[in-house]
């Protein structure tokens, strides 16, 4: 977090390679060599433009998460808050009527602002757990979801499929195809995340996440505003569901209540594999990126060593189990550290 | 409490029990809304019957409540999993038959042993969010089910002795109630009466005095997801009894439940309380309010609102985190 410009550049490296970062990129690299190693044609477009596509949605879902835990919160409903999403788009939508995405998509970010800010208003104002009133919250848009769609229905209008596929744009230029043969809409989408954290992390609203998340006592002591500051990064995180639901309504072209529940306690996992610790104050968003990756990864080596997918939960639950225990050895160099400085 | 003992009786028990009292006051009035808008809703037949439900869910609260008694944002994820897997491996023993209870039974609750002591290892010694733990730990006990059932078809059946006490009725009395009783009584016994269950709520409620006090803040932690490991396989035993037969996924639906009925019960999730009537009457709670959304048919997506809603009502009611800043 706090770059020095005038240090030298071999202390740069000693601190890069002390940083939990490093180690967890480490553990990227590696796994990508493996899955290139073992699936056919890795670095082929068809095969990158797939991968992609089945990384997105837990990529933008962890980035969401992160932003909350980040702000010393936490959010199990973002997977049902998901899937209600994508069940409003692809209801609203009507069957040969492009105009009615309109309203869809305008629905839908009106579910989401809204998600975020009763989140955002339990969390932030009225000072309730974090763990226990999303996933309170979390039953609500789970019911609203079956209200509206009690089974697994909807539709999808063509142009919005682009949010999966930009094959849905009939006359695209032909230097954009074949770009866009390799870099599918879900990276552009993860594009756009990035940019709107970036935006904010630089911004006044970024430095107060982190130091609510650190210390909420701390913060409004500085006259930090600690609940408007939570309430904010519950709406951001409710803003990367809504692309994930686009995402998602794009794909399926119709919409399932319960769809995101597996993902909520995955985008969890993905958050802390990435180095974001729970109590929140530490880490970086887009080291939530790279443990989303390794989550979603570690399925598809199993897929591709010829392992029965019978394994997959089980190395799964035992790839958390490592990655959090190795966060222990951050916190080990960390004392180390500070012991030094005391000498 | 010096306070407590100056007020009149009534007050002072009023004060203790508040958050029970009004959980049993919420059962009586959603049976009374049931009653008048279905006419058919308020009757000892039905309680019981809602009770009998409500009984498996109370009893993987209990593994929860102990979790989050003892602190640190405590809870168990791997409940679910493990009461899975401990039916499994209850039914492959006992095979239907009585003689093979008692072993079928061992290795039930030495499975849970295991997984309740990897909790805690993680989550004690190493100082680890609970929440993350038990949740790999449910995935990898997942695994371990699904690698098994890959290989092996899931047979044998609970021994029928077990049938009679977890599934039958007596009249219109559920047999599994007596347990449960047992379990309440034990559990009330145990967490106030003994040293281990004061060493509990003090950890629970704050780490740095138990500490001071003398107390092994990290064995008491360990010892406290060991038991809720026990607990959970017995609760297998129990759900296996109770459906006859094991499956996969048998437990995992129970999990979100049971913590649902700790909260409701008005047992604190940051620690240091452990009163189980209160978690009874939750889990109660919310069955009755289960059965009256069926009741007045708003199906699946009513009951989900409602439970949300009661749940985020209970929240905002007791549960305000003291911090207010």
């Amino acid at each position: 977090m706090t770059e020095t410009k005038k240090s030298p550049f071999l202390p740069k490296i000693g601190k890069l390679l002390k940083s939990p970062s490093f180690i967890v990129i480490c553990i990227l690299i590696v796994m990508l060599v493996i899955t290139a190693s073992l699936q056919p044609g890795f670095f082929k477009p068809n095969t990158i433009n797939s991968n992609i596509n089945s990384f997105a949605p837990l990529i933008l879902l962890t980035m969401g998460q992160a932003i909350v835990i980040i702000a010393g919160g936490l959010d199990l409903s973002i997977g049902y808050a998901t899937s209600m999403m994508v069940v409003i788009l692809t209801n609203v939508m009507q069957k040969d009527k492009p105009e009615s995405a309109i309203p869809a998509i305008l629905l839908a970010f009106v579910a989401c602002i809204l998600v975020g800010t009763i989140n955002g208003l339990c969390v932030g104002y009225l000072k309730l757990p974090p763990l226990i009133v999303t996933y309170a919250t979390s039953y609500i848009w789970l019911g609203i979801g079956l209200f509206i769609a009690p089974s697994p229905k909807g539709t999808c209008i063509p142009w919005v499929r682009t949010f999966y596929t930009f094959s849905a744009i009939p006359n695209l230029p032909e230097g954009l195809k074949d770009l866009s043969k390799i870099l599918a809409p879900g990276f552009w989408l993860i594009v756009i995340g990035c940019i709107v954290w970036g935006i904010v992390r630089r911004g006044r609203t970024g430095r107060y996440i982190y130091a609510v998340g650190s210390n909420r006592e701390n913060a409004y002591a500085s006259g930090i505003n600690t609940s408007k500051t939570q309430l904010k990064a519950y709406i951001l995180c409710a803003l990367f569901a809504f692309l994930c639901a686009l995402f998602y309504a794009a794909q399926n072209q119709s919409g399932d209540a319960r769809m995101g529940n597996p993902l909520t306690l995955k985008s969890v996992a993905a958050a802390v594999i990435g180095g974001i610790a729970l109590e929140g104050g530490k880490g970086s968003v887009y080291m939530g990126i790279v443990g989303a990756i390794i989550y979603s990864i570690v399925t598809k080596i199993i897929f591709f060593a010829d392992i029965s997918s019978s394994y997959q939960t089980l190395v799964a639950g035992i790839v958390v189990l490592l990655a959090v225990s190795a966060s222990l050895i951050f916190k080990f160099i960390e004392k180390r550290e500070k012991l030094k400085v005391v000498k | 409490m010096g306070r407590t003992d100056k007020m009149n009786p009534l007050l002072a028990f009023w004060t203790k029990y508040q958050k029970q009292i009004i959980a049993a006051l919420i059962i009586l009035a959603l049976f009374i809304i049931g009653e008048i808008a279905t006419g058919h809703f308020l009757s000892i037949d039905q309680f019981f019957l809602t009770v009998k439900v409500a009984a498996l869910v109370a009893m993987f609260g209990l593994c929860q409540m102990i979790c989050a008694a003892s602190g640190a944002s405590g809870l168990d994820l791997s409940v679910g999993y493990v009461a899975t897997i401990a039916a499994i491996f209850a039914a492959r023993f006992m095979d239907g038959k009585n003689e093979n209870m008692l072993v079928g039974l061992l290795v039930a609750l030495a499975i849970g042993l295991v997984a309740g002591a990897v909790n805690g290892f993680f989550i004690s010694y190493l100082r680890l969010p609970a929440l993350i733990i038990t949740l790999a730990v449910s995935n990898i006990i997942q695994g371990i089910i699904n690698v098994y059932t890959a290989g092996a078809k899931i047979d044998g059946k609970p021994s029928p002795a077990l049938v009679t006490i977890f599934a039958k009725m007596t009249g219109v009395f559920p047999n599994i109630l007596i347990p449960l009783a047992v379990m309440a009584i034990i559990a009330m016994i145990i967490i106030y009466k003994t040293k281990w269950g004061q060493e509990l709520l003090a950890v629970g409620s704050n780490e740095t005095s138990a500490y001071l006090c003398g107390i092994n803040v990290k064995r008491v932690r360990f010892t406290a997801y060991v038991v809720s490991g026990v607990l959970a396989s017995f609760t297998g035993v129990a759900l296996l009894a109770y459906m006859n037969m094991a499956f996969k996924d048998m437990g995992s639906t129970y999990v979100m439940p049971s913590i649902a009925a700790v909260v409701v019960g008005g047992v604190s999730m940051a620690g240091g309380d452990g009163n189980y009537i209160g978690v009874i009457l939750g889990a109660i709670v919310l069955q009755t309010l289960t059965n009256l959304f069926y009741a007045l048919g708003l199906g699946e997506a009513g009951k989900w609102v409602g439970i949300g809603v009661v749940l985020l009502a209970v929240l905002i009611a007791y549960v305000r985190e003291k911090k207010k800043r």
